[in-house]
């Protein structure tokens, strides 16, 4: 689904890139988790998935179109769920849902099909007409998940999709996620610092740290292959104690 | 097209639930209109207008003292007030401000006039008996007060105003004594008499081309003024929701979805126009309707309607230019909020908005050219005072549209090149 051959990218007036010579495959209809301290690289990664940033080394292939030349395919087939609450304040659910949508170019009826059944499932269709801005951050999350879901992607890029939500909200989350990729085969490429979340719900696991690849494999295969238990006991047997951000 | 719908629809939503953003864009500007106007109506009266207070003090009671009063009163440029008070006392009311102007015509000033000028008239007539008589005697003297705080140019003025008074009365007062004196030297009963009416007249006009005449006042100016304060204001809250979107992530999402970042652009683009043309609109009605309820003149915008709109569109797109380029080159929204609002006043002051170019030093009046607030104000200027159509005023409508396309391409530039890397 996704290959990522040799990618370097290097901020200007920085030392070291933010992504060193990185190769790696996302395999269709996988779970893939993309785990790694603060400033590995995580969300450059993402930018460049996106085509937002072009590397500054090497190539990137999603369903084998080459990004850099012909980035309006790839986004046809991507679903962004950013860190942030990207959504408009002062909007409804529903017309947050409604626009980004239309942007998507969906058409209107199928469009307003999909945002009830999503409030539906979400548990949100009570509050569809309510400013986001009195949501929870739970209720945010959950909206802001949708958002990315509505053209129905092939490829869904997650970025720390549960950060700060109850435990309620992230079962929901998780739990529609898995559906989506059992159901429709949808490939979901995921960042997230919580690691038994990952270990829980990722069939492939990579690991980097300032920029390079440590490790990749499938999630049992990593635990199995380092001796561990567990995805955070290979996490910190291979990237260590030490701080990251200081 | 539908798309650009959607983003336009999406900001009109965004904007209207924001009320401080309504307040900042529509009931800021036509507060400033009222206050402002109001404040600057009488200095305006005071370079256009009549009614300048002037202290009379008549120590003469006579025929020279009344006929300079009935001259300054004619005029209708004095408001003329007469106290009976000393030289000392005139001198420190006019130097508290109670009066910007006073005047003293000392005591027997008539008399000492009369004799000057038989004195005068004798010396044509030398082998006359009452030639003879008559001696010179000192030059009658008007004393004349003003405000320190008074403009030389305003003092030159009204000198010259006063000084020709004077001179009318003292040419009067001539004329009658030499009929006088003829009467005697010819025996005739014939009295010489003193027209007043002016040898040259100069015809002053307004250089309006349909020869209409729109005297610039108060309203004349802070209307188009502050409409186009308040549209380059509008680059706070544009700049703010290009911030806004950046910091929550949703342009990071919109940048995802194929082709249509463009459009979420041009829908702000779109948008904030729109809010401009509702600004000038409303600056306007305000002019006209809401102004003369206070008293103040009611503004004249002539009949060039279609040349308006193509100001008030060339100015909202240079306003909303500068807001994208604000919104994109900013970090944070309170450098974007900081930096919108200094250089909005700054590029006011320049540009003639506080205070009218023509009454600023040369030096200023060239560095105000550079402010696009001046290009939208003299194009109003053009059309509300001057009565010129679209071909006189399109240099700025150029310079107008121009500064936007600039803004717009350092947007693009700085966000391709310089924000995502």
């Amino acid at each position: 689904m996704v290959e990522i051959k040799g990618v370097t990218k290097q901020y200007k007036n920085t030392e070291r890139p933010a992504i060193n010579n990185l190769t790696l495959s996302i395999p269709a209809k996988s779970i893939f988790g993309f785990l790694g301290p603060n400033g590995a690289g995580k969300t450059t990664l993402i930018s460049m998935l996106c085509g937002l940033f072009k590397p500054s080394a090497g190539e990137i292939f999603i369903n084998g179109n080459n990004i850099s030349v012909n980035l309006r395919a790839a986004k046809q087939i991507i679903g962004v769920v950013p860190q942030e609450i990207a959504l408009y304040a002062r909007l409804t659910a529903y017309e947050n849902l409604l626009f980004l949508g239309q942007m998507y170019g969906i058409e209107t009826n199928e469009l307003k099909k999909r945002i009830t059944e999503n409030l539906q499932i979400f548990g949100l269709e009570k509050n569809a007409h309510q400013q986001i801005r009195t949501f929870s951050s739970g209720m945010k999350r959950r909206v802001n998940l949708i958002a990315g879901l509505l053209h129905k992607p092939q490829l869904l890029i997650l970025d720390e999709p549960t950060v700060g939500v109850d435990v309620q909200s992230k079962t929901a989350i998780i739990n529609h996620l898995k559906n989506m990729n059992r159901e429709r085969g949808t490939t979901i490429f995921y960042t997230s610092h919580h690691l038994d979340e990952a270990e829980e719900f990722c069939s492939h696991i990579a690991v980097v740290d300032e920029g390079k690849l440590i490790t990749e494999g499938k999630t049992a295969d990593l635990i199995r292959n380092n001796n561990c238990n567990t995805v955070e006991e290979v996490y910190l047997k291979i990237t260590g104690s030490k701080f990251r951000d200081y | 097209m539908k798309k650009l719908f959607y983003c336009v629809y999406k900001e009109y939503k965004v904007l209207v639930r924001d009320k401080a953003a309504l307040a900042v864009t529509f009931l800021m500007p036509m507060a400033l209109v009222f206050i402002v106007t109001i404040i600057q109506d009488s200095t305006f009266k005071s370079v256009n207008e009549t009614s300048v207070p002037l202290l009379l003090v008549d120590k003469d009671k006579d025929s020279l003292s009344f006929k300079l009063e009935s001259a300054l009163v004619q005029t209708r440029f004095f408001e003329v007030i007469k106290i009976d008070i000393s030289e000392e006392q005139t001198q420190t009311l006019v130097a508290e401000g109670k009066f910007l102007i006073a005047v003293i015509v000392p005591k027997e000033a008539s008399k000492q006039l009369r004799e000057k000028a038989k004195a005068r008239i004798s010396k044509l007539f030398p082998d006359m008996d009452s030639a003879k008589k008559a001696e010179e005697t000192a030059a009658v003297e008007l004393k004349l007060f003003f405000d320190p705080i008074t403009k030389q140019s305003f003092k030159v003025s009204i000198s010259g105003a006063i000084d020709r008074i004077v001179s009318a009365i003292e040419m009067e007062s001539m004329i009658n004594t030499l009929g006088e004196e003829l009467k005697t030297i010819l025996s005739t009963t014939i009295s010489p008499k003193f027209e007043k009416e002016p040898l040259v007249i100069v015809q002053q006009e307004y250089a309006g081309r349909d020869q209409t005449t729109i005297v610039p006042n108060s309203v004349q100016h802070n209307v188009p003024a502050w409409t186009m304060f308040a549209m380059f204001f509008i680059c706070i809250p544009l700049a703010g929701n290009i911030i806004r979107e950046r910091e929550d992530g949703s342009a990071f999402r919109l940048l995802t979805v194929p082709g249509s970042y463009l459009n979420v652009i041009l829908g702000k683009i779109f948008l904030y126009l729109l809010v401009n043309l509702i600004q000038f609109i409303l600056m306007v009605c305000v002019g006209i309707y809401l102004l003369p309820l206070l008293c103040l003149p009611k503004l004249d915008i002539g009949n060039n309607y279609i040349t308006l709109l193509c100001i008030a569109i060339s100015s909202g797109l240079a306003a909303t230019g500068f807001g994208l380029l604000i919104g994109t080159i900013a970090n944070s929204q309170d450098q974007a909020s900081l930096f919108g609002a200094v250089s909005v006043v700054i590029l006011a002051a320049l540009g003639g908005v506080w205070i009218p170019t023509f009454v600023m030093p040369e030096a200023m009046r060239s560095i105000s050219s550079i402010s696009p607030l001046n290009w939208g104000l003299e194009a109003f200027y053009g059309v509300f005072l001057r009565g010129l159509g679209i071909g006189a005023i399109f240099i700025h409508l150029l310079k107008l549209i121009i500064f936007f396309l600039v803004c717009v391409a350092g947007s693009f530039y700085y966000q391709t090149y310089k924000r995502i890397r």
